[in-house]
């Protein structure tokens, strides 16, 4: 007995040293830009976002319908006059730093992101707080008026929940919350080191992994170059990168490697007019540049197919956002029709209504602008392309906006968001770039905010079916810009989450 | 040699000053709003948070005083902070500044070993093949575009033969963008030695030392190239100080983490504190470098002294 008890000893060890030690799993994602800073309060970029969005966990989570789940709070209740939401806050969550994630920590973080000396540049997007108080494992926020899209964006990467330890006395920030990974290391521009987070304990329904993510190290690194990334990506010196969109299209096609489209991005791009420049002052001449403008077309050939056609003028998979409904209240592409009402105004291609056609540039966009260009031509329409880089184009068309007379313009643009609140943004005066509408359309979108569940969705229709029946907008694709990313095939279960944030918790490297 | 010193230190104070008053006046008059620019893509330009951002920042100002308000911060030690992130300009930049400064050093060297060899070459073999040969060379050195160089290195050097990596900043990674840095400017570098050699091979002191019996070796390497190097220097402190500035794009190909890449970022999103800060230090270090060759002038030619 002693024997065998020793020969299981001897072949028990023996096996074990012969077990290779598991390898410390490294995945290496290359980025275009790097993250301006780590403080989500004070961030404003996507690249940003993608960044703080693996450090810290939100108080809600949203389905892939948008819909809210329990997160940090396990449970919540809205008062009948949508004045005071109460979250009642999960225990046994921990910091990054070992200490309780607790009611306190909420508190802390929405009094912090409001405080004016954080200058927090999402700082509407927290809706009017009155006050947030913490009773036992209850935290209540009071707000001075009903605010519909609060939970959305308590959902989203713009509010996350940051541990009271992040911030030092000396008003120092360290990035230390509850999400999947923890911060090693931030070589600013160069590279960004996570390790995963080995208690964590996730809540999002858009993963599947609830635990510890299954890698071991995550580094970001930047390469601004899209041939350099590509270069990368094929040499096997990074495992994910953001494609550009024709590298895109090709790998696609080539064994060995992976595309990735952002489903959820919450991005579109549409077509917008000075409608106060005569002629665009007229809905039919509106009308008419709307149907000929062939948005399939625009997704099948400038973009390669990597996007949706969309009719509405808020992205796919918002709260009210029903493409079938949009269709019908928008133009549809119709040649022929276009052409006869322009012709009926005295435009032909022979004696042509001259416009600009003002865009920035992004992937996609040249192409689909060269397009736009030549199906204005057909109907009489002669667009003379003006490209400005993305600064000097929003304040351009601010300008562009207020005028009253000149040469109308047809511009293009895109905006993204994780509630289709952001119409309000865009067009309730003065707007996005002062492209504010009316006094009509002003009160419909104030009142989508004083709403929640089906009334809600009812009057953000009613939005929609104002601004495409008018056609202020003509919506064009969706996503439009930071939503490609491709992959070796070793890289499994990769996804992509709302306003193109980047999911690791259910990654793996196949070996 | 002291009122020397002196004059040439107040001349190069007073013009980083003038730089740092233009800088903040000029950067306002590049078209775009740093905050729409920054408020559209964080997909929150309500026109309330941009009016309260801008004030905050300060941009409601007139521009004069905004630009009077920087000299006086830069003279206190204070860059202000980045409008992207809200982070400290001094420390950002200052962080990446060695990189550059090594990049710089490493190309300089690259193309000081690469351009004075080929410029000796040209000079000795005046009119022949050999001297047309490397003089379309450092025309096709300065004709290439260093990105394009750049990325067929990427794709030769690092995909194909897998000798060094894609990207990053470290002693690896230097080889390429050193190689591309130096090739560019080594035309310069030999241009320039031709130049000065040439002239010097015909003054009447080589013809004499010729005439005297030295060997060719030391007559070009002792009595020719010793005064050669007073345009020489010219050259490589005009290259150092280019190189400074000047590899903003090879740092982008390359994802070298220096300050112009940095500044590259900051220009397209109208980052003003941070495009200020790298005017600062890019010409502080073109009035330093500049000033330190007057100074060696100086040293090395009395005349230069008396003027």
């Amino acid at each position: 007995m002693t024997r065998l008890t020793l020969s299981a000893l001897i072949f028990g060890a023996t096996a074990l040293t012969a077990l290779p030690l598991a390898a410390q799993t490294t995945l290496t994602v290359a980025r275009s830009v790097d993250a301006d800073g780590l403080d989500p309060q004070k961030v404003s970029t996507t690249q940003s976002s993608q960044v703080t969005d693996l450090i810290f966990d939100t108080l809600v989570t949203l389905d892939a319908s948008g819909a809210p789940h329990p997160g940090l709070a396990e449970a919540w209740e809205i008062s009948e006059d949508n004045l005071t939401y109460s979250f009642t806050i999960r225990e046994g969550v921990l910091c990054h730093d070992g200490s309780a994630f607790g009611p306190e920590d909420v508190v802390f973080t929405l009094d912090r992101a409001v405080a004016p000396e954080t200058m927090n540049p999402r700082l509407s997007q927290y809706g009017p707080i009155k006050s947030v108080t913490a009773e036992g494992n209850v935290v209540t926020v009071k707000m001075t008026e009903p605010y519909g899209p609060f939970l959305s964006y308590l959902g989203s990467f713009s509010i996350p929940m940051i541990c009271r330890s992040a911030v030092a006395v000396d008003g120092s920030f360290t990035p230390i919350g509850t999400g999947p990974f923890t911060l090693v290391e931030w070589s600013r521009n160069d590279h960004i080191t996570l390790k995963a987070n080995e208690g964590y304990q996730g809540y999002s329904p858009l993963i599947e992994n609830k635990g510890r993510p299954y890698i071991d190290e995550l580094k970001l690194v930047v390469i601004p170059e899209a041939v350099a990334r590509m270069a990368a990506l094929r040499s096997g010196e990074v495992d994910l990168a953001e494609p550009s969109l024709e590298e895109a299209a090709i790998l696609e096609s080539e064994p060995g490697f992976k595309v990735y489209s952002a489903d959820l991005s919450g991005q579109q791009v549409m077509a917008a007019f000075t409608w106060k420049l005569a002629p665009f002052d007229n809905p039919e001449v509106r009308r008419a540049i709307g149907m000929a403008l062939d948005r399939d077309a625009y997704a099948m050939i400038a973009y390669e197919g990597l996007v949706s056609p969309t009719t509405c003028p808020a992205a796919p998979g918002l709260i009210g956002v029903d493409q079938a409904k949009c269709a019908e209240w928008g133009t549809r592409y119709d040649p022929d029709a276009a052409r006869a009402i322009m012709e009926g105004l005295g435009y032909t291609p022979a004696n042509p209504l001259k416009i600009k056609l003002s865009v920035h540039a992004l992937p996609g966009f040249d192409q689909m602008h060269q397009m736009m260009q030549q199906h204005l031509a057909e109907i009489g329409v002669e667009a003379e392309l003006e490209t400005r880089e993305v600064a000097a184009f929003f304040d351009h068309m601010a300008q562009e906006n207020m005028r009253t007379e000149g040469t109308p313009v047809l511009w293009t643009m895109g905006y993204s968001g994780v509630d289709s609140d952001y119409m309000t943004v865009m067009w309730q005066r003065p707007g996005f770039v002062n492209m504010g509408v009316g006094e009509e359309l002003d009160t419909m979108l104030a009142d989508q905010r004083m709403l929640t569940g089906d009334a809600r969705v009812a009057k953000l229709q009613e939005v929609q079916q104002y601004i495409l029946e008018n056609t202020y907008a003509v919506p064009l694709v969706s996503p439009g810009w930071n939503w490609l990313w491709a992959s070796t095939d070793k890289i499994e279960d990769f996804k992509t989450g709302f306003v193109a944030s980047i999911i690791f918790n259910d990654v793996k490297i196949a070996e | 040699m002291l009122t020397f010193v002196a004059r040439r230190l107040l001349t190069a104070a007073i013009t980083i000053l003038v730089v740092v008053f233009l800088a903040g006046v000029l950067i306002h008059l590049v078209p775009g709003d740093p905050i729409t620019a920054m408020l559209a893509q964080s997909g929150n330009a309500s026109a309330v948070d941009i009016a309260r951002l801008t004030e905050q920042y300060g941009l409601d100002k007139p521009v004069w005083q905004q630009a009077l308000l920087y000299v006086g911060n830069v003279l206190q030690g204070d860059l202000g902070t980045t409008i992207r992130g809200n982070e400290p300009v001094a420390p950002l930049l200052l962080g990446r500044l060695p990189n550059t400064i090594i990049l710089a050093v490493a190309g300089l060297g690259t193309a000081l070993a690469l351009g004075i060899p080929m410029g000796v070459i040209a000079a000795v073999n005046r009119g022949r093949a050999a001297d047309f040969a490397v003089m379309l060379i450092a025309i096709l050195g300065v004709s290439i575009p260093g990105f394009w160089m750049g990325l067929t290195f990427i794709q030769f050097f690092s995909l194909h033969l897998g000798w060094f990596p894609v990207a990053g900043t470290s002693a690896r990674n230097i080889v390429l963008p050193a190689l591309t840095l130096g090739i560019v400017h080594s035309a310069l570098v030999a241009r320039m030695t031709r130049s000065a050699l040439v002239d010097i091979l015909n003054e009447d002191y080589i013809r004499t030392a010729r005439a005297k019996g030295l060997r060719e070796s030391e007559v070009l390497m002792v009595h020719a190239m010793r005064p050669a190097m007073i345009s020489i220097i010219t050259v490589v402190g005009l290259v150092f100080a280019h190189l400074l500035g000047g590899q903003v794009i090879t740092e982008n190909v390359f994802s070298w983490n220096g300050i112009g890449r940095l500044a590259i970022q900051a220009m397209l999103q109208r980052d003003y504190p941070l495009v200020q800060g790298f005017i600062v230090i890019f010409a502080t270090s073109i009035v330093l470098v500049t000033t330190a060759l007057d100074l060696l002038y100086g040293l090395l030619d009395p005349r230069v002294r008396r003027r």
